[in-house]
């Protein structure tokens, strides 16, 4: 075929200049796969983190920031010495707020929600010896024997849709998970870690504010996840447990999980479930991720701003620098057009000969860049740095603050536990979709430069290009 | 053949108008030769491109077997210039990345003809001027001479009506100017064609039927001392 062996032949004569233009679509389109691939990488691990906090499958959470105290509330936490030292074991999460479990079955009702469970999340057991109003130092100060306590996290689990909340972003290394049968029993599953450093395995027990609980299995958690020590049934949570400022658990919980029956339906059942409970928040997915802060935050700003405009402005350098050398080729080869316009030749026929040429160094380009793209993915995936996230358990909602007087005067802070910094390992995978999406803007880049090229090949009267003197 | 009626064309140089051709009327038959000649600038040129369908008048008729080449849109224009004429140049205009056989190919493109046929058709025309051995070299492994033969074999290989020569032996020694002249008579014998050349040689021009000269945009025929003795 003519058009193929003129095209071979212009390309080899050409080589030098049809490698420039090759390798500059290559750099161009070797940054926007490396730039897209660890954009992609910052976004798994954002969801890694957000599903190991709030469930694979939750596609809405619902908490709500506690309220100001009652009046007769003592609070959790608050003991008074006696005439002898006591011993405490205490389970209470006072960094979020309470939510009547008879909403759980109003969320589920909602139009495109596929299932929705509540839970009661970032609890913490707290065992401590409280002393005796003698061994009190000057001004009531504690002894420092009594300033230890110890602690662990506690999460509550509706057994019968464990399947909905961070729990179920675990797996269970040894013994049994929930099921909906344990509802009412005195059972736990223990993290991995805490197992390991309490020298705890399935049968045995663990006991959570002074109530026994049977160990049925533990569990590992995911990369990035903010586990809890021990997750125990949901309704023994709330027996045992005490809400914000000393508050009763009974009908309670703090954190309803919401599967939307498809992603289309997530704004709308974020809207419904606003309107039905308007002092909640209610996060989706995608409000998830901006609340994450740390590192990772940091690494998903900078693939997005400064690596996108990076990788875009590269490109438009590339395909400019390629149109400027086929606009430079054409020039030189007005000659040789008008000569074959003089043949017979009709117009079309020599743009689709220059747009021919330039579609193979778009393609070289395409292939090239792809490799070059590959390759730098693949060492940001070797270097594999770890950034940190932090979520706090309330996303979108303000965070709570513990108020205490002194002489001072009035200092707040936000409770300890109430975020979680957890490290992601950043990887770079190059999806099919960045492969395409590289090609595809390999070949137009080629054939912008083709089309400015021949644009003013079309553009030549027979006659004037044939005067032209080279 | 050609008939030129009133043809005037003109160019905007620097701000102002020039006439390259002023009221030209001209006559040219089938199968006869006329040479055209001329002082640079004084319209030759512009008068062996409107004959080759590669310029339009702004005023006159240009008619080509009874078709006026003055209104024909482009694309009906590249199709006369495909079928019916054939052009050599004076500076051979070969492409420089293909062989001599491609060369010639590269004026059957238009004809959308099979790979083998075109190619044959390619290596017929090289053997028609001497050069069946040269066909698979390129352009700068061939002698001024031969790459004017590649020249004459790309016009002829489409079996044109017309065959239309800008200076084809300016860049030539005159040695070769005449094998080139010799060959191109022997193709106009055994063809039949209509042939216009343009040439500032005397000695060329003296082997054309007619001569035609161009001085400031006008045009004077004459016939050639051998016909008029």
């Amino acid at each position: 075929m003519f058009f193929l062996t003129y095209l071979r032949r212009e390309l080899r004569h050409r080589i030098r200049q049809a490698t420039v233009i090759a390798v500059g679509l290559a750099v161009g389109i070797g940054l926007v796969v490396v730039v897209t691939a660890a954009s992609n990488g910052v976004k798994n691990a954002q969801g890694t983190v957000l599903h190991a906090l709030y469930g694979i499958g939750t596609d809405v959470t619902v908490t709500k920031t506690p309220g100001k105290p009652s009046s007769t509330a003592h609070g959790a936490g608050a003991f008074s010495p006696g005439k002898n030292a006591q011993a405490v074991d205490q389970l209470a999460g006072g960094n979020l707020g309470l939510i009547d479990e008879s909403f759980v079955a109003r969320v589920a009702r909602l139009h495109g929600v596929a299932a929705a469970t509540g839970g009661l999340t970032g609890q913490t057991d707290t065992r401590l010896t409280v002393p005796s109003v003698s061994e009190l130092g000057p001004g009531g100060q504690p002894p420092s024997s009594a300033l230890n306590p110890v602690t662990f996290s506690v999460d509550g689990i509706d057994t019968a849709h464990a399947s909905l909340s961070p729990y179920a972003s675990g797996t269970i290394s040894s013994g049994r998970g929930f099921r909906s049968s344990d509802a009412r029993s005195r059972v736990a599953v223990v993290d991995s870690g805490y197992a390991a450093a309490h020298k705890l395995k399935a049968g045995s027990t663990v006991t959570v504010a002074g109530t026994s609980f049977k160990v049925i299995g533990i569990t590992s958690q995911a990369q990035g996840g903010g586990p809890a020590d021990v997750y125990i049934p949901l309704a023994a949570d709330q027996v045992i447990g005490l809400g914000p400022y000393g508050s009763s658990l009974n009908g309670q919980v703090n954190t309803i999980y919401v599967a939307a029956a498809s992603s289309a339906d997530i704004p709308a059942v974020q809207e419904e479930i606003a309107a039905l409970l308007p002092s909640a928040t209610v996060s989706t997915s995608s409000s998830l991720a901006s609340a994450v802060t740390g590192s990772l935050a940091s690494a998903a700003s900078l693939a997005d701003d400064l690596g996108r405009w990076l990788a875009v402005a590269v490109l438009i350098a590339a395909v400019a620098v390629a149109s400027l050398l086929t606009i430079a080729a054409v020039g030189r080869r007005v000659r040789e057009f008008g000569t074959l316009k003089a043949l017979g030749w009709r117009s079309r026929r020599i743009v689709g000969q220059v747009l021919g040429e330039s579609l193979v160094m778009g393609i070289a380009g395409a292939a090239l860049g792809v490799g070059l793209g590959l390759g730098g993915a693949a060492v940001v995936s070797a270097i594999a740095p770890v950034v940190s996230a932090t979520v706090g358990e309330n996303p979108g909602g303000a965070a709570p603050q513990n108020v205490t007087f002194n002489g001072g005067g009035r200092t707040s802070s936000t409770p300890a536990g109430y975020y979680h910094t957890v490290d992601v390992h950043l990887t770079a995978p190059v999806t099919l979709t960045v492969i395409v999406l590289a090609v595809v803007l390999a070949v137009a880049g080629g054939l912008v430069a083709g089309s400015l090229g021949s644009w003013r090949a079309a553009r030549l009267h027979p006659a004037t290009a044939l005067s032209r003197v080279e | 053949m050609y008939k030129l009626t009133g043809v005037t064309k003109t160019y905007s140089k620097r701000g102002g108008t020039v006439f390259a051709m002023r009221d030209v009327d001209l006559s040219i038959a089938d199968g006869e030769w006329l040479a055209i000649q001329g002082r640079t600038g004084s319209g030759k040129t512009t008068l062996l491109q409107l004959l080759g369908a590669m310029h339009r008048p702004n005023r006159g008729v240009v008619s080509l077997g009874g078709q006026n080449l003055a209104r024909m849109p482009e694309a009906r224009l590249a199709s006369v210039r495909a079928a019916t004429i054939g052009f050599v140049f004076q500076t051979f205009n070969l492409i420089p990345t293909l062989s001599a056989q491609e060369n010639v190919e590269a004026a059957l493109v238009p004809r959308q003809l099979a790979d083998a046929r075109r190619q044959a058709r390619a290596l017929a025309a090289l053997d028609s001027v001497g050069l069946a051995d040269r066909a698979h070299h390129l352009p700068t492994e061939l002698s001024g001479g031969q790459q004017q033969r590649v020249g004459i074999a790309r016009a002829l290989v489409k079996d044109p009506k017309v065959l239309l020569a800008d200076e084809p032996t300016g860049n030539l020694d005159t040695d070769t100017r005449d094998e080139i002249m010799s060959l191109l008579q022997t193709l106009w014998r055994e063809r039949g064609l209509t042939v216009v050349l343009v040439t500032h040689d005397s000695a060329v021009a003296r082997r054309a039927q007619r001569i035609a000269t161009m001085k400031d945009g006008y045009l004077s025929v004459a016939l050639t001392p051998e016909d008029r003795g």
